[in-house]
């Protein structure tokens, strides 16, 4: 679909919805309730949002791992869910995901060179040789040296390991990656030396990052733009910095009140939100404004309706009956 | 006492020997004093170094926290003061003073009527700590039955009020439920009022709000804190969380390679850090400060135990080593703080949020 660049941003996606069975019959989970945003090429869209809020099913069908119950997901404006099988399996290597649990993507009976290879090895491109070589190269770039690509994964750190995860995800050119909690297992120091890798990757190859997590810091440090989701909807979404400075809606209000700062009393933000009450079940979501069961600023209008998707400001969008425009 | 010229000089701190062994222990009224830790693991090769004299204080009603990257030996040091450790294959030396008692040499039978009582530990996984086959409120009761003499009747009652008090809706209800049918958020809650339900002294959290959200992490923590102001319990508070220990703790105790490398006040930690490595950790923190800036983060590795560095076990990864580096470091005492660092003084770090 290169020829396609220009039809469109590298994502859209539209009323996306998509819902699993539950445990017992006929229960539905609705993991994902009517999602829309694009990604231009290039740039980071940030995903925040609480566990269950649906975050990592959003990622899974941008990369086409699950078909979506409802709505629509374009890359440069084609439905790659209209391809044909083969057709399919062949765009995907150009949208690819990286998971939280690097011991989980990669084979411990294989060394780490192996399982770098093993993408463009199912994918048959070139001859051996090649394929070596791009694998080599690939953990070049996130500096795991030949020494590193013999050895087993028990051999290597947890920092090591995701690198060579991400090497494994870069080996097949991708032009978007999801990336799913892909440094929260790792201590503060290693995570700052992955964010930096993940900064220098998007410059030289020209990557576009869908960037999920639960850490404000992480999110606000690497993105463009933010999507913060509740119970399966965005309801907030808008540039890094506007969103982070002055968020619209009571529940990012209360997710960035939450996060606590490492810095002297005096400094410190005042006024914290502590949210009552605990995220709903999946099975029995609240009526009307899905928050209002913990919003603070919830009246008897929130539990009936759906509040509606309103642009406060050009690009800062927001789900709230109540949230007036950012001054 | 070792002292490098430059640092009279170019600090207006002050620096005395604080070997721990120096200092009057029996003195100084400490609800925990940790003397000289020890342990070590046995290996196929033989003994492993993993605690080297760690040592510390946490005085009466005190939130103390314990930072370090994954493998300082944070957890080994909540795990010895609690009589844990696995009793096979390891080695404890050293002294734990609780409550004017030497509880180091108490045996299983002794550190029973202490753990739970005296001391209640919260861990990260609350679902590892709670039995399955029993409802929580019969697990709190029973942990009130052990401690007191109280009818069953009575310890239910207790065990009740305990789920009031850390604000779970419903507490009678919650009491029949099992461990299984609770959220996250709600099974850490169940853990904290099984840990203070007998009103312990000294309550040790091991990284409790980990594993859950950051809505949720709040909740937890303003909980512990005002139970912990409204009973006075001691918080020996462990997380890799510097952020977290910034907001509840008075006092931080940074941990490396298994020793002690910095103790003092949180602000003074925050406003100026005296060890490389507790600086090194506040200034890998992404900010909403400078987004898309280059993050600093500290090159290499926490050293395994079986090779650690002879010098300064920080020394392969600090960008300020210098030839006195090379010798074993010492904890010195800087004022009212702390520090395992021959360059602490003369070393004029930056803080957080500076
Ligand atoms: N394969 C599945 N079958 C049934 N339910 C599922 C499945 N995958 C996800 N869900 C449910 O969908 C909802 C959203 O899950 P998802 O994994 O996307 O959340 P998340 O935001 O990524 O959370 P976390 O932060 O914990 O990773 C949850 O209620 C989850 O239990
Ligand atoms: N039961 C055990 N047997 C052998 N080594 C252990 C055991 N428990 C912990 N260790 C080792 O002790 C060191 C400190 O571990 P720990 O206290 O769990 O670190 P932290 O809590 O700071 O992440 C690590 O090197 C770890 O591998
Ligand atoms: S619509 Fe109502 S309940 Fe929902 S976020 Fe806005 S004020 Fe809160
Ligand atoms: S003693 Fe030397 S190597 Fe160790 S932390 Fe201080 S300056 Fe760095
Ligand atoms: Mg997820
Ligand atoms: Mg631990």
């Amino acid at each position: 679909m290169s020829e396609a660049r220009s039809v469109g941003p590298i994502l859209t996606v539209e009323n996306l919805e998509i819902a699993f069975p539950g445990r017992r019959r006929g229960q539905v989970i609705q993991a994902v309730d009517n999602v829309s945003f694009t990604v231009r090429q290039g740039e980071t869209f940030g995903i925040i949002g609480e566990s269950g809020s649906g975050k990592t099913t959003v990622g899974r069908a941008l990369v086409c791992l699950i078909r979506p119950t409802a709505g629509r997901i374009r890359h440069f404006g084609e439905d790659p869910f209209a391809l044909p099988a083969k057709a399919l399996r062949r765009h995907r290597r150009g949208y690819q995901i990286i998971f939280q649990d690097p011991n989980a993507a990669l084979d411990p009976r294989m060394t780490i060179l192996q399982s770098v290879r093993e993408p463009l090895d199912v994918a048959g491109a070139g001859t051996r040789r090649e394929r070596q070589r791009k694998a080599l190269e690939a953990l070049d770039h996130v500096a795991l040296g030949p020494e590193m690509a013999a050895r087993y994964p028990h051999e290597i750190s947890g920092g090591q390991k995701q690198r060579a995860n991400i090497a494994r995800a870069l080996v097949l050119e991708p032009r978007l990656v999801v990336c799913d909690e892909v440094v929260a297992a790792l201590d503060v120091s290693i995570q700052a030396e992955m964010l930096n890798l993940f900064a220098d990757l998007q410059r030289d190859f020209h990557l576009t990052y869908v960037f999920i997590t639960h850490d404000l810091r992480v999110v606000a440090h690497i993105s463009d733009r933010v999507a913060v989701m509740y119970f399966g909807k965005i309801v907030e979404l808008g540039p890094a910095t506007g969103l982070m400075n002055a968020p619209l809606h009571p529940y990012t209000k209360a997710l960035l009140s939450a996060e606590p700062e490492p810095v002297p009393a005096h400094m410190r933000n005042r006024g914290r939100i502590v949210l009552q009450g605990e995220v709903p079940s999946p099975l029995d979501p609240p009526t009307g404004c899905r928050f209002h069961t913990r919003c603070p600023l919830a009246q008897p209008l929130c539990a009936q309706r759906d509040p509606e998707w309103r642009e406060l400001a050009p690009g800062r969008l927001v789900a709230c009956h109540f949230a007036k425009t950012p001054n | 006492m070792r002292q490098t010229g430059a640092a009279g000089k170019t600090s207006r701190m002050s620096v005395a020997a604080a070997e721990p062994s120096d200092s009057k222990h029996a003195t100084t009224g400490a609800l925990l004093d940790v003397r000289d830790l020890c342990v070590s693991f046995r290996d196929d090769a033989g003994w492993v170094p993993m605690l080297n004299n760690v040592a510390f204080q946490v005085n009466r009603g005190e939130t103390v926290g314990i930072v370090g990257e994954s493998g300082c030996g944070k957890s080994l040091t909540a795990l010895s003061i609690m009589g844990l450790l696995p009793r096979r294959g390891c080695l404890r030396t050293g002294g734990i003073v609780f409550d004017g008692c030497d509880i180091a040499g108490l045996g299983e039978r002794g550190m029973r009527q202490v753990r739970g009582r005296q001391i209640g530990m919260v861990f990260q996984e609350p679902m590892s700590a709670l039995d399955p086959v029993f409802t929580v409120g019969d697990q709190i009761a029973e942990t009130v039955r052990t401690h007191f003499q109280v009818s069953p009747r009575e310890a239910k009652e207790r065990a009740v009020e305990a789920l009031a008090s850390v604000r779970i809706p419903a507490p009678a209800a919650c009491a029949t439920l099992y461990p299984m049918n609770l959220s996250g958020g709600m099974r850490q809650r169940v853990m904290i009022a099984m840990a203070l339900v007998c009103e312990p002294k000294l309550l040790i959290a091991d990284e409790p709000t980990t594993a859950l959200d950051v809505t949720i992490q709040a909740q937890i923590m303003e909980l512990l804190l005002e139970l912990g102001r409204r009973t006075g319990t001691a918080l020996l508070f462990i997380t890799h969380n510097l952020a977290l220990i910034a907001e509840s703790c008075e006092r931080t105790l940074t941990m490396y390679a298994g020793e002690v490398v910095e103790d003092g006040s949180v602000e003074a930690m925050l406003n100026r850090p005296l060890h490389p490595y507790t600086a090194g950790l506040l200034a890998s923190l992404p900010g909403r400060r400078a987004p898309k800036s280059r993050l600093s983060s500290i090159p290499g590795r926490v050293p395994s135990p079986r090779d650690m560095p002879a010098g300064c076990r920080f020394g392969p990864r600090c960008t300020f080593a210098t030839a006195i580096c090379q010798e074993p470091q010492r904890l010195r005492a800087v004022d009212n703080r702390r520090v395992r660092c021959a360059r602490a003084v003369e070393l004029v770090l930056a803080g957080a949020g500076g």
